[in-house]
């Protein structure tokens, strides 16, 4: 089944190259030059990345390729079972690289699968952006409070110069850019934080806690729980926290810990204060939990809503006639067409290093680790050594409630699926700080 | 030398039974060691509810409605292990079973959540005893199947196969639902005008009737145990299995009707769980199972009033110790006191009974 629909994929891949190689006729006279993606495709998201990859070859193709090459895109699924799989990520890498034609990559979508592919990639000087990952340590060694990192970014690379870029931004903007909210825009100045002892949960509490404090705020209790030994009862956590002083409850961790049940309890206890946490919380399942109580959740996400950004408008609206289902975009469509862009401008600017001829792999890497000021749809973006984007934006989204039909077709499309389907997250606002 | 360390040992276990046996004035040292637990714990909450009545009397409801639910699974496994010995461990499972179950026959009624219509109140009439019948039935094919062959084999086969059929119900709703969030309509009046402050205690009609509910289904089962013949064939199969037999008790149809009503208390439980709480997973019966089975040794394992006071005490010392000292401390503070209750008293709080044999 997944084998037919990648047959599928791969002859769609062809035929649109094909028109576009003969439509653009001398432009791609030089020849073909291949991008792959590895993207999880069975999930909507997944497929709505790869649309904006699709999108963005499609019409740099139509505008006569790059330095006289046609870009041929070939979009790989690293879903197994209906999931992401590193394993098969590792494969479809380990399919690239072996075709010499491959020049670079898009993706991963999951930070998990990030971690797989790197060790394989970087020897080669492969180059991969992914627009959708977020988890620091792909790139970084993370400060106190947040956890310490179970692996070292460096030793992803073994050695070799960076290979791995991002657009979006990392998780550890997630806990302040929720405590600037508190604090600044809902002037909150006691809160209460629980978190559910996870890595994430607990890593995201302890930034959000340093920058709650740090902007002078006051943390009236810090209590963390642990799923399989709390049942479903967080009334009396959140009577303690209540009776402390709290003015808002800040939730580290994520739906499958059951972290949003506080909320609905928070009725029983006739406490109606302001409940936020991370992009764990910016589920499906955390507004089925709240049941309820859904309107008011706020959660954030470590990137920027291409919706939001004005400049953006146009190019979207042009995706939306090649791509006009109603699932083809999604949150990282646009990061993934910006990826993709920097990515033909740094295959672009290796044409000419190698004189106009087919450039190597490592310079396609070198000139994409030089990239300054790359003008994508959601931003300007500059690289740093890590391969970190200086886009730092995290956006915050609230659950809006009894929306309109209308309102939750503009809505992330996040809503509930249970009796409160009409209970979608909705962008509020956004953090940017690399202006901070 | 092994014998020596064995002899000693003896010694030393002989001598610290002496010591707890050792009577002082008409009880013994257990005893007082018995009361003076209890007593601490009755003095530290007695300062907690004079300095701070409003919080003592808040979590006293929450850790009632709790426990009362709790109580609920803690009968079932009491009367199994009363009756045959055997810690069914897949009586947590068929309570979330028959949540889920609840969940989906309420799906077919226009239920809503939004106001307490009349539909709501059929769909509930209709659920309860429903679910409870058919979850019943789950539980006597079960004991039919996985229990009953291995009634004469050693006592750790039919444990293995508790565990096992434990599983089964749990894969059968990972299947059904997967790992996600199952939500419960939330159908119980709620809201303004169904909630009230009572010197400054959060009082919803939720907590209220999950204490009622719970309170008339135990009262119930007691009633049944004691008054009807099929009680008395319960109690008597307990006592001594051989004997009933020969008085005429048919064993084999009293074992099942005793899987059946633990399984109609646990089924009414799932429902009185959902609508309480509205959500629920595959997995949630290993811990609502751990603890009830935990409630039901608290009380005095095979005692039916045993079972419900200690599902009504775990509950209360689980809320009580969440909110005055740490949510991460909980299981260790209810363990600590199990262990305390069961050095000075191992037959639990009320008793056991111990099948004469």
């Amino acid at each position: 089944m997944v084998r037919a629909r990648g047959l599928i994929v791969l002859t769609a891949a062809a035929l649109v190259a094909f028109a576009c190689g003969s439509s653009s006729g001398a432009a791609g006279s030089k020849g073909t030059i291949n991008i792959g993606s590895d993207l999880p495709v069975c999930t909507v998201g997944g497929q709505a990345t790869q649309n904006g990859i699709q999108f963005a070859v499609n019409q740099k193709n139509a505008a006569g390729g790059v330095n006289g090459y046609t870009i041929q895109f070939h979009g790989f699924d690293d879903c197994s079972q209906g999931a992401y799989s590193a394993d098969v990520g590792v494969e479809n890498v380990q399919k690239m690289l072996g075709d010499s034609k491959y020049l670079g990559m898009i993706g991963p979508y999951n930070s998990a699968v990030a971690k797989a592919e790197i060790p394989i990639a970087a020897p080669q000087h492969f180059t991969m952006i992914s627009p959708s990952n977020t988890n620091p340590c792909l790139t970084k060694e993370v400060q106190a409070p947040l956890p310490a990192c179970s692996y070292h970014a460096a030793d992803l690379r073994a050695g070799n110069a960076n290979n791995y870029w991002r657009v979006v931004t990392t998780d550890d903007y997630q806990g302040p850019a929720m405590a600037d909210y508190f604090y600044k825009t809902l002037n909150i100045t006691n809160t209460a934080i629980l978190d559910d002892s996870t890595v994430f949960g607990v890593g995201i509490a302890g930034a959000f806690e340093a920058e709650f404090k740090k902007l002078g705020g006051t943390v009236a209790k810090h209590s963390e729980y642990k799923k399989d030994q709390q049942g479903s009862d967080f009334k009396s956590i959140l009577l303690a926290f209540k009776n402390a002083g709290a003015k808002a409850v800040y939730v580290g961790g994520t739906d499958d810990q059951n972290i949003c049940i506080p909320r609905a309890q928070m009725k029983q206890l006739g406490w109606d204060v302001p409940f936020g946490g991370g992009d764990g919380i910016e589920t499906t399942d955390c507004i089925d939990q709240a049941t309820g109580n859904e309107p008011g959740i706020l959660a954030t996400s470590a990137g920027a809503d291409a919706t939001q950004v004005p400049a953006a408008a146009q190019t979207i609206a042009d995706f939306r006639k090649a791509f006009p289902g109603p699932n083809d975009f999604g949150g990282y469509t646009m990061q993934a067409y910006d990826a993709a862009n920097a990515l033909m401008a740094a295959i672009g600017r290796a044409i000419n290093d190698a004189n106009g001829g087919t450039p190597s792999r490592e310079q396609v890497r070198s000139e994409m680790a030089k990239t300054k000021g790359f003008v994508g749809v959601v931003g300007t973006y500059d690289f740093d050594q890590n391969g970190d984007t200086s886009l730092k934006i995290v956006s915050i989204y609230q659950v809006g409630g009894s929306l309109s039909a209308d309102a939750v077709a503009k809505s992330t499309g996040v809503c509930g699926s249970k009796t409160a389907k009409d209970a979608c997250f909705v962008w509020k606002t956004q953090f940017d700080f690399a202006k901070a | 030398m092994t014998l020596d360390a064995g002899t000693s040992a003896t010694g030393a276990l002989s001598i610290l039974n002496r010591f707890r046996l050792f009577r002082l004035g008409g009880m013994t040292v257990a005893d007082y060691g018995f009361y003076v637990l209890c007593g601490t714990a009755i003095v530290l909450l007695a300062t907690q509810a004079v300095l701070g009545p409003q919080t003592f009397f808040q979590v006293l409801d929450f850790g009632v409605a709790d426990g009362a639910i709790y109580a609920l699974v803690a009968l079932g496994y009491t009367m199994v292990y009363g009756i045959i010995e055997l810690i069914n461990f897949a009586h947590g499972d068929i309570f979330t079973l028959s949540a889920m179950l609840g969940s989906a026959l309420l799906g077919f009624f226009a239920v809503s959540s939004n106001s307490f219509t009349v539909t709501d109140l059929i769909a509930l009439a209709v659920a309860f005893p429903v679910v409870m019948l058919f979850i019943g039935g789950v539980n006597v094919t079960i004991e039919r199947i996985a229990y009953r062959p291995l009634r004469n084999a050693p006592r750790v086969a039919p444990l293995i196969t508790a565990i096992g059929m434990s599983f089964i119900i749990e894969g059968i709703m990972y299947l059904w639902h997967g790992a996600v969030t199952v939500g419960f309509p939330d159908l119980l009046p709620h809201g303004p005008g169904y909630q009230t402050y009572i010197g400054g205690v959060f009082f919803t009609f939720k907590d209220v009737f999950v204490i009622i509910a719970a309170g008339i289904l135990v009262t119930l089962l007691a009633l049944f145990i004691n008054r009807s013949k099929l009680g008395k064939a319960m109690r008597a199969t307990a006592q001594d299995r051989d004997a009933a037999q020969l008085m005429g008790i048919d064993i084999n149809r009293t074992i099942s009707a005793t899987f059946f009503i633990g399984a109609v208390l646990a089924g009414a439980g799932g429902i009185i769980y959902g609508l309480y709480f509205n959500n629920l997973d595959y997995h949630l019966g290993f811990r609502a199972g751990l603890i009830a089975f935990t409630a039901a040794v608290f009380g005095g394992i095979g005692n039916i009033p045993g079972a419900a006071l200690g599902g009504l005490l775990i509950g209360l010392v689980q809320a009580f110790s969440d909110n005055y000292i740490g949510a991460k401390w909980t299981e260790v503070v209810i363990f600590g006191i199990l262990i305390g209750v069961l050095v000075f008293r191992p037959t639990g709080l009320l008793g056991m009974r111990v099948p004469e044999k």
